[in-house]
């Protein structure tokens, strides 16, 4: 069991990182940033929930499902979301990859368009990077938390 | 920027800074290897990344680049994820349950 203080501190800190994550992620196609130290974060937040509140919790506490204790963690369905996670991140990536071969370009051919008078951010810079950059995103959360929820059940 | 700072002063302050942290981080290191037990290496670990931010806060006004300040924010929440799972791995024997 972890004390009171530790949940509480998870409480405030998680949104913390995850707003972190999103910011690294969304301007990572010009800073430094990107799908991959997002996606770090990301898991980094799931570890402090797993830390705080127990492997049980996601699945029992936030989804509001029945979960037999003594069961393999391995068959759990957040773990099985959590391998569809990575496999479509890693379709995502190669499909973002292949799209440029349909306008005559090399593989992997990046491009943006910059749009003018959006609300509230007036200039947005839109940069095709950002799907690549979704499926490293997906591939890297995925792959981290099927680790993180398989082995630290060990 | 008020007008009393001068920028000589502002630039001998922050290399005297980053030299005195980096000091500060070969003396922790002292503890690491030689730390009697486990608890004193997770926490001067925990120091030397603390003192790893203010370097990188001290780089980021010398240069004028706020991207610095990125890494420092990564690496404050990953020194506390690490320094809080050895915390509950030495009083609980497992990290997570």
């Amino acid at each position: 069991m972890t004390t009171v203080i530790m949940r509480t501190t998870a409480r405030v800190i998680v949104p913390i990182i995850l707003v972190v994550a999103v910011t690294l992620f969304v301007e990572g196609h010009n800073l430094p940033g990107g799908g991959f130290i997002g996606g770090v974060l990301t898991t980094t937040a799931f570890a402090v929930i797993y830390l705080a509140f127990g492997l049980d919790f996601l699945e029992r506490g936030v989804l509001g499902r029945d979960v037999e204790p003594g069961k393999e963690p391995s068959r759990d369905r957040v773990v099985v979301a959590y391998r569809r996670l990575f496999e479509y991140g890693l379709a995502i990536a190669v499909l973002s990859g292949l799209v440029p071969l349909l306008f005559d370009r090399p593989f992997l051919t990046q491009t943006f368009v910059e749009l003018e008078g959006v609300p509230i951010y007036d200039h947005v810079e839109l940069a095709s990077a950002v799907a690549f950059d979704l499926g490293v995103y997906c591939v890297v959360v995925g792959g981290l938390l099927t680790i993180l929820s398989v082995v630290g059940a060990e | 920027m008020t007008e009393a700072t001068d920028p000589a002063v502002l630039e001998t302050t922050i290399r005297a800074a980053i030299v005195v942290v980096s000091a500060l981080c070969v003396f922790c290191s002292y503890r690491v290897i030689r730390g009697p037990t486990d608890p004193d290496r997770v926490v001067a670990l925990d120091a030397i990344a603390t003192n790893v931010v203010a370097i990188a806060v001290l780089f980021a006004i010398q240069t004028d680049r706020g991207l610095f300040l990125t890494v420092s924010l990564v690496l404050a929440i990953i020194a506390f994820i690490a320094t809080v799972a050895v915390a509950k791995f030495v009083t609980e024997g497992e990290v997570i349950e």
